[in-house]
Parts: structure tokens; C-alpha cells; sequence
């Protein structure tokens, strides 16, 4: 299939998942709303319940079909794994599902398949996220394999050796796909280098090769327990029935043996740099650039989110519309908030052919300065509102979408005015508050972090434009130049 | 919630998981042909205040020849590109401003447009959709940049990426004669030189009504759909139905081989099968059998290629509904350095095995569930419902076939994937294709033509 905007693939996802992307917000069937108003969308009434361990259940009924969603955050994720043992987080996440309680790895496949069920485990960069869907029918196997997978993993010598071996070689094969997957991965490599969030949650092909199981034994233990738990559960089911099998299953899990890790605070770069990664065949050349943005829990989030729109987040954005509609460099052009407990990165990012690089870099940055310079107009602030409302309901749409929302708020200790009050946090936004924001938030051309995939020995001048120029290839097996540069 | 009560329908497999709270799937769905030939489709559904809509246009590569291969996606950008009323660009801009968004794909048989928008946007939606099929421009400017942005396209999704690569020559290779050859994104010289009245052209023949079918599912009422249909899209003229695509593809008379050499990290071995058309009665037990061998990690091809041999690192198969028969495809991805012939001999011999024993209780016990819980799955989300209806109303010819899926599923039997195994997966009749890894990238033949 072909179509007039794309999506990219696994990795890409990998790396969005592991934070928290403005804009992506959620919904809930509201009350019918005066014409003219916006409707909004409201999350369900939840019933919050506190286990003795410290884990956290959060339940909600939605019976509109007959299936039942988790959303289990567990703190910690990449966070919680010693430098030079990248990966490890996410390689534990594969390993609790390769045999947990009575199953062993192919068993529990089994079980979860011939159930017809989703259960999958992603390491994010500050939780790991255990997540999945079952028919109503089979809501107390759900109950079973999750608390297996989070409190009796088995972790078998045979099954780890594959999984790391698998691991490595998934990661090498990605770099023949579609370099829009990679991306990510490079640019928080290089612009958090010596920080946490550098460090590539999926581990490179240089850090996943050196660990043990043992090292996964030990992640488990530090970071794995009931205090580490915020689990929301949606859909067709009794509230009380379900809390007390949850309350059954998962009271008597320990509690982490290490304290939750924290993330030192983030800041904005200073100057400019610029990684350049040889891809010898690249026919086109793939960028991003940015800064360091706002954290989670901002308070003028929403402001960010629709100043990001117009930039970057819609079709008609301001870079979809230089780079796409008006001169054809580029199939896409966006602009992307990535938000944490610490503030994470605003990027711009767009591919073009390898000829064109430069010309779309600077029509890119061209775009960015005048819109820090400009702001928006009228016109464009009820835009932006009206399309960020009228897309909001789509987000909360599904019983999957909502456990994930109330999952998220819980982690970041925020709470259901975060989607309650979308509504009118935005109708209240005004273009002086947005243009405050832009000027906080959105990169200074003079302070970038660039990257670069492409063909060197073609666009090795062009890049020394824009700053200082690292180099490293491809093939290489990790995801930051050697050495890591420390700043 | 506004849906009904209903009964349950004496589906076995749906008994004790139907809780009373769900209305019937489908209740208050309502069609109409308006008389230029658009067939519409409602779902009126309240639970959040939006909307989904879909328009299907049955052309896609499937419909193109030499010349204009890539034209049917290359339309499908167009179509955003300005009309009468609304002049280049301000056909996103005034749906952004209205709440709404929208995206669109072209297949070998198909092109969706889809919107996605709040309920009190369906007038400007309609208003829009009417304008562009009734008033399309064809500016040879815009036309020209559009060209630019398809081959950026075409760069990431084929010349930037292996696995794309590869599966546009085992398509090209696996049809000797049907256009299912071709591939959607075109073949670069055909980018470069399709002309303004092979577009035009194009959209009088296919963009006509009665070559459509729109689907709206959400906040809405199937009267206000239809009247608003009615005053944006009945005064479309109706036109002479497309010529039929009447190639048959021959039967293929013993196994083809491709190899594409390109600077990688690992191998990519990719084996494709000539397989069903939509209306085949063998559809659902193919269906199953292919879930049951590279669905999920108990699946047979992911247990015996990743866990127990160890040659690959993923294992999966694709499989369209189309008009035509079209390629089961089994993809498998080695690590690097991995045995290809290997890989080749332990997936056909998972084929060969069952293909001779067939399958058990169990696993086709599995592959229905999976299909019961993918079939309530798909009835989450206005999108996915719309999406769900039309491909039922293009492809099987009626969207009520939607709702009887389950239960065509739960009649499927072991003797019936047996010999759906024993006819598709004939060796004889299968194309095989291998990328293989190069240090270096091989020097260019000519330049990327002009672009």
C-alpha cells in the first residue's frame, strides 16, 4: 500500500513509545454539548484501589464490546539499567514472556495465541510497560499470564541466549530498512549524550552483546515489584469481581529490593552540532534537529501542543507546507515534542532527496525562525484550536487507549483534568501565551543539535554548514559516535 | 452507549462472552443507492462525538499498463491538490480548521479517502468531498511538484528499504501476465512521465460514482448522511462502468527465482504463492491456515525458523483480500550472516509438513479465537468499522457479510486447510526471492532519472 501519509516502522514506534509524545492525548464520550461549543471528551469514573505493597489498580468499565484492556507502567524501565548495559531493560521485557509460573516459553505463547489475546511487554525509558487485550471470556487467564509475567518469570539460561542473539541481529537488520525507524534513536543518542535519556532504550548491538543473564536476574530484582506498579484495567467487566482477583493475585508481590530510579534534570544545548551517519547507498538524506523541550508535567503543555501543531503537527503545518505542498522536496516534513519527567526533545525532522539536503535543511530552519519570530495569527490560533479539539476524541476512543491514559496520568502523578479539561485549556489559549511558549520552547536556530543519515561523500560539505560535524557509519554497531562524546 | 439490546445469534463461540450491555453489532446501520450509482453506508454510533469517513474507489495498480504504472497512487495525491471551490491546499486547510483530518492509500485493487472529524464538521466534510470529485484542477504545476513528493515516497519505502525492495521484484517476477506486476508506487520512468490526459482520463473513467462506495460511521443519523450525500454527491454524473480487468493469470508452470544484490546487514528470503481471490470459497480456511502458521509466537513458523532452528529472526506471512488472486507471501528475516538456503529448506519443509498432515484441533481451536476476538477488535473504533464495512461492500460484495464473518469462520474445518494447503502451497507455483547482502553499494546504471 502506498498513500498520501506514511507511517513509519517498529523501532521508530519503539522509540516514541519510551516517552510521552504532546499531542497524542486521549477521550471519553462527554455530555452533550450546547452548538457551537466544542464537545469534549471525559475519562470514565475509574475506581483507584491501593494494594498494601504499593501497587496501584485503577478499573474501569466500558462495555461496548466484549474485550478487556491493560495498561500495567512499572517505574523504573530503561532508567533503572547500569551504563553500558543499554538494552537490558527492554531485553528483560522480552524474557518475562519467554516462560513465567507453570508455563514454560512456549506454553505461555500457548496460552496467550490460542486465547486469541495480546500481552506484550516494551521497555520505555522511565517504565516498563506490560500491555494487552483478552475477549471478556477469558479475563481471569488475563489476571493469570499478567501476574505470572510480572511476579514468576522464569528467565531460562536457553532462552535468554536466543533472545540477546536475536536482539543483536534485529538490530543490525533494522539499518536495512527504512532509516525514518532510526532516526530517534541517533539524534537522543547524540544530544543526551552523558545523560540517561541518551542512552538507546532498545540497547545497541555493542551493549546488548556484553550482557548475562545474570545481569537480567538482577534488573528484575532491583526493579521489578508491587511498589512499582500502576495497572488500569478497561472494559467489559465487574469492578468488584475483578479487584478482588487482581487484589488476589498481585497482593502478595514484594516490592523492588532497589529504590526507583530518578532522572537528573535535562537542559538546553548550547551552540550548535552535528552528527553525520554514512549511509553509503542512501539515495535520500534523512534529518532531524532540535533541542531540549519541556517535561511532562509542564504547565503550559497545552500551549505546546498547539504551538507544535502549527509548526509541525498537522498536514497543513507550517514545515508539511514548505517542505511538501509548495516545493516537493519531501514526501513529509513534522515536528515532534517528546515529553518525560524531565524535559525532553523538540525535533524537527524531514528526508529529502540527497541532491536537495541542504536546500530542505534551510528552508526547515527558515520555517522554525520565522515562526519563533512570527508566531501565529488569528486565523491560525482558531485552526490549530478547532483541529486539536476535533481530533482529541479519536484518542480515547478504545478501552486500550483509555487504560494507557489512565496509566500514564497516574505515573506522572497528574490527574484526570489533564483530559477533562483539555477542552477548555485550549479554548482559553491566546496567541501572546503561545508566542511566550514558542519562544521558550522551540529551538533557537543558533543552539541545534543536528542529524543526518545519508550519503557522506555527497552531503559532507553541506553538513559542515550547519556546525561542527561528528561522523560515524551506519554499520556501526552502536548508536553514538566512539567516543561517546561527553559534554 | 445508544445501541440496542439483540439476541444473541446462535454463534457457539460468542456465548458467555456476549455480556447483555452490548447491542447487536450493526444495529441501525443503514444503506442507500443514490442514482447516479454511489452506494451509501451509515453506522450511527454516539459513543464519542466524531466521525469516520470513508469513500472506496474500486482502482488501484490492478487498473494501470505499462506507461502509467504508479498513476491510480499518484491520482490518489492529486485528489488533495485543489478543485472549483476550494483552490490548491484549501482543501486540508479547511478541514484542519474544521476539527478534521484525513489521510488516503491506493492497493492493487483500491483507493480509500479517509476523514476523520468532529460531528459538527460533516457539512464543510461533504461539502469538500463534493467539490473535488465533481470540480478536480489539474494545474501542470502542482502536478510536477506532486511528482517530487511521490518520488521521496518511493525512496523510503523501495530504494531505502530492503524488505520493499525486495518484495517489488518477487511481485514483478511471480506475474507473467496479470497487472498485479505492477507496483502501487509506480516504477520510477512511468513517475517521471505520465501526463496530464492520462490524469484526466483517469479520473472520468474511475472517479465516477458509481465506481464508489461511501461509508460514515459515528455521530451521526443515516437521514442526515443521505441528504447531505444526496445535495454534495448526487449531482455527480454517472459514467460508462471501467473496462474489466480481463487478464487471468496463467497457471504457473514451475518455481521462479529472484535475486536482488544491495549493500545490507542481513539477508531477506521472501516466498510467495499464487493464492485466492476475495470471493474464493477457500478464503476463510487460507485465512486460518495462515494464522495458524506465522501468527503469533506459538505459531508453527515462528516455533521451528526462530525458537527451535534458530535461522531467522522473524518469520510472517501477508495476505490480501483482492479482486483477483493475489501472492500469499511468507517473509523471513535472517540475522546477519545467516544460511538463506537453510532458511529456504526449513520453511518449506513446515509448507511441505502441512500441506501432507494438516492441522490440529488445537491449533484451528486457536485460529478461530483469534479471528472472534480480531472480529470484536475491529469493531473498537469508527475508523476500523468504516474500514470494515467497505472492504465487506467492495470486496465480498455486501457489508452484511461483516457480521456473519464469525460464524463463516466457526464453520471452517481440519479437512478444509488441508486442502486449501494442498492447493495454494504447491511448489511449483511459487516465486522465490533472496536479497543478498554487498559490502559496497553497486554503482548506479544511470542517474535517478531527472529527479
Amino acid at each position: 500500500m502506498s498513500g498520501k501519509a506514511g507511517r513509519v516502522g517498529k523501532l521508530a514506534l519503539a522509540v516514541l513509545l519510551a516517552t510521552t509524545v504532546a499531542g497524542a492525548q486521549g477521550t471519553r464520550p462527554a455530555e452533550p454539548a450546547k452548538p457551537g461549543t466544542p464537545r469534549g471528551v471525559q475519562l470514565p469514573k475509574a475506581t483507584v484501589i491501593e494494594l498494601k505493597n504499593g501497587a496501584r489498580l485503577i478499573l474501569a468499565e466500558k462495555r461496548d464490546v466484549p474485550l478487556v484492556s491493560f495498561s500495567a507502567w512499572l517505574r523504573g524501565g530503561a532508567l533503572g539499567a547500569p551504563q553500558g548495559k543499554e538494552g537490558l531493560a527492554w531485553l528483560t521485557g522480552e524474557l518475562l514472556l519467554k516462560g513465567a509460573g507453570k508455563r514454560d516459553a512456549r506454553q505461555f505463547a500457548e496460552a496467550v495465541d490460542g486465547a486469541g489475546a495480546e500481552l506484550n511487554v516494551t521497555a520505555m525509558r522511565e517504565a516498563l510497560l506490560v500491555d494487552g487485550q483478552f475477549l471478556a471470556r477469558d479475563t481471569a487467564l488475563m489476571v493469570e499470564l499478567l501476574s505470572d509475567v510480572l511476579m514468576r518469570p522464569r528467565f531460562e539460561p536457553g532462552e535468554f541466549d536466543k533472545m540477546r542473539d536475536r536482539r543483536v541481529s534485529e538490530l543490525a537488520a533494522a539499518k536495512d530498512g527504512d532509516p525514518r525507524g532510526l532516526m530517534g534513536l541517533y539524534f537522543l543518542a547524540f544530544h543526551f549524550a552523558g545523560h540517561p535519556y541518551g542512552r538507546p532504550v532498545i540497547g545497541s548491538e555493542t551493549s546488548l552483546s556484553t550482557l548475562t543473564r545474570e545481569d537480567v536476574q538482577s534488573y528484575a530484582k532491583a526493579q521489578l515489584g508491587g511498589d512499582r506498579l500502576i495497572l488500569s484495567v478497561v472494559g467489559d467487566f465487574d469492578v468488584k469481581q475483578l479487584a478482588s482477583r487482581l487484589e488476589a493475585a498481585l497482593g502478595g508481590w514484594t516490592r523492588a529490593e532497589a529504590p526507583a530510579p530518578v532522572a537528573p534534570p535535562t537542559s538546553v544545548a548550547n551552540g550548535r552540532r552535528v552528527l553525520l551517519v554514512d549511509k553509503p547507498d542512501a539515495t535520500q538524506t534523512y534529518f532531524w534537529f532540535g533541542n531540549t523541550g519541556i517535561a511532562r508535567n509542564d504547565p503550559d503543555r497545552v500551549d505546546v501542543t498547539l504551538a507544535n501543531t502549527l509548526l509541525g503537527g498537522r498536514f497543513t503545518s507550517l514545515l508539511n507546507t514548505e517542505l511538501r505542498v509548495k516545493t516537493g522536496l519531501s514526501y513529509g516534513a513534522n515536528s515532534t515534542v517528546l515529553r518525560e519527567t524531565q524535559p525532553g526533545v523538540v525535533s524537527i525532522s524531514s528526508y529529502t532527496k540527497t541532491e536537495s539536503t541542504g536546500r530542505a535543511l534551510d528552508l526547515a530552519l527558515e520555517v522554525l525562525t520565522r515562526y519563533r519570530r512570527e508566531g501565529m495569527d488569528d486565523a491560525a490560533l482558531a485552526s490549530t484550536k478547532a483541529f486539536v479539539l476535533g481530533q482529541f476524541p479519536n484518542s480515547l476512543e478504545t478501552s486500550a487507549q483509555i487504560a494507557m491514559k489512565l496509566s500514564e496520568l497516574a505515573f506522572y502523578g497528574l490527574d484526570a483534568k489533564d483530559v477533562d479539561g483539555f477542552a477548555s485549556d485550549v479554548m482559553g489559549a491566546s496567541r501572546e501565551r503561545i508566542r511566550q511558549v514558542t519562544q521558550r520552547v522551540m529551538p533557537a536556530p543558533e543552539h541545534l543539535t543536528l542529524v543526518l543519515i545519508g550519503k557522506a561523500s555527497a552531503i559532507r560539505d553541506v553538513a559542515r554548514r550547519y556546525g561542527p560535524v561528528t561522523e560515524m557509519k551506519l554499520s556501526d554497531k552502536s548508536f553514538s559516535p566512539a567516543p561517546a562524546p561527553k559534554r | 452507549m445508544h445501541r440496542q439490546q439483540w439476541l444473541i445469534v446462535g454463534l457457539a463461540l460468542l456465548a458467555g462472552s456476549v455480556a447483555g450491555a452490548q447491542g447487536r453489532p450493526g444495529a441501525g446501520i443503514e444503506a442507500r443507492t443514490l442514482k447516479n450509482g454511489l452506494k451509501v453506508i451509515v453506522w450511527p454510533d454516539q459513543d464519542i462525538p466524531n466521525v469516520a469517513l470513508f469513500n472506496f474507489f474500486r482502482v488501484g495498480s490492478r487498473n494501470e499498463r505499462p506507461g502509467i504504472t504508479g498513476l491510480s497512487h499518484f491520482f490518489e495525491h492529486m485528489m488533495f491538490n485543489g478543485a472549483k471551490k476550494y483552490g490548491p491546499g484549501q482543501f486540508d486547510a479547511v478541514m484542519e480548521a474544521a476539527g478534521g483530518s484525513n489521510n488516503a492509500t491506493t492497493s492493487e485493487d483500491a483507493t480509500i479517502y479517509m476523514d476523520w472529524f468532529p460531528s459538527s464538521a460533516l457539512e464543510t466534510i461533504f461539502d469538500l468531498e463534493g467539490d473535488r470529485l465533481a470540480h478536480l484542477s489539474f494545474d501542470p504545476k502542482i502536478i510536477e511538484s506532486e511528482r517530487g513528493v511521490v518520488y521521496s515516497e518511493r525512496r523510503s519505502s523501495v530504494d531505502n528499504d530492503n524488505m520493499g525492495a525486495l518484495m517489488e521484484q518477487v511481485q514483478a517476477t511471480a506475474f507473467v501476465a496479470h497487472p498485479y506486476q505492477v507496483p502501487v508506487i509506480g516504477w520510477p520512468s512511468d513517475i517521471e512521465s505520465w501526463r496530464m490526459e492520462d490524469l484526466q482520463r483517469f479520473f472520468q473513467t474511475y472517479y465516477a460514482p458509481n465506481n464508489a462506495t461511501l461509508v460514515v460511521v459515528g455521530a451521526v443519523t443515516p437521514a442526515e448522511v443521505f441528504a447531505l450525500a444526496e445535495k454534495h454527491l448526487g449531482p455527480l454524473r454517472s459514467q460508462p462502468s471501467p473496462e474489466p480487468v480481463r487478464t487471468k493469470e496463467p497457471e504457473q508452470q514451475g518455481e521462479k527465482r529472484v535475486r536482488v544484490r544491495r549493500m545490507a546487514q542481513a539477508p531477506l528470503l521472501q516466498v510467495a504463492y499464487h493464492g485466492v481471490d476475495a470471493k474464493d470459497p477457500d478464503l476463510p480456511a487460507l485465512e486460518l491456515l495462515l494464522n495458524i502458521l506465522a501468527d503469533g509466537d506459538s505459531s508453527r513458523l515462528h516455533r521451528r525458523l526462530v525458537e527451535e532452528e534458530r535461522v531467522a529472526i522473524r518469520a510472517s506471512s501477508v495476505f490480501n483480500t483482492t479482486f483477483d488472486p493475489s501472492l500469499v507471501w511468507f517473509m523471513v528475516d535472517l540475522p546477519p550472516g545467516g544460511d538463506v538456503e537453510r532458511a529456504e529448506k526449513v520453511l518449506g519443509e513446515e509448507l511441505e509438513k502441512v500441506r501432507a498432515q494438516g492441522v490440529t484441533d488445537a491449533e484451528l481451536r486457536k485460529a478461530k479465537n483469534l479471528t472472534v476476538a480480531n472480529f470484536w477488535r475491529g469493531l473498537e473504533t469508527n475508523s476500523r468499522r468504516a474500514q470494515l464495512l467497505g472492504t465487506y461492500e467492495v470486496f465480498h460484495g455486501d457489508w452484511r457479510k461483516l457480521f456473519e464473518a464469525p460464524a463463516r469462520y466457526e464453520q471452517v474445518t481440519r479437512e478444509q486447510l488441508r486442502k486449501v494447503a494442498g492447493r495454494i502451497l504447491e511448489p511449483a507455483r511459487r516465486t522465490v526471492g533472496v536479497l543478498s547482502p554487498m559490502e559496497e553499494a553497486l554503482a548506479p546504471a544511470g542517474k535517478e532519472a531527472g529527479r
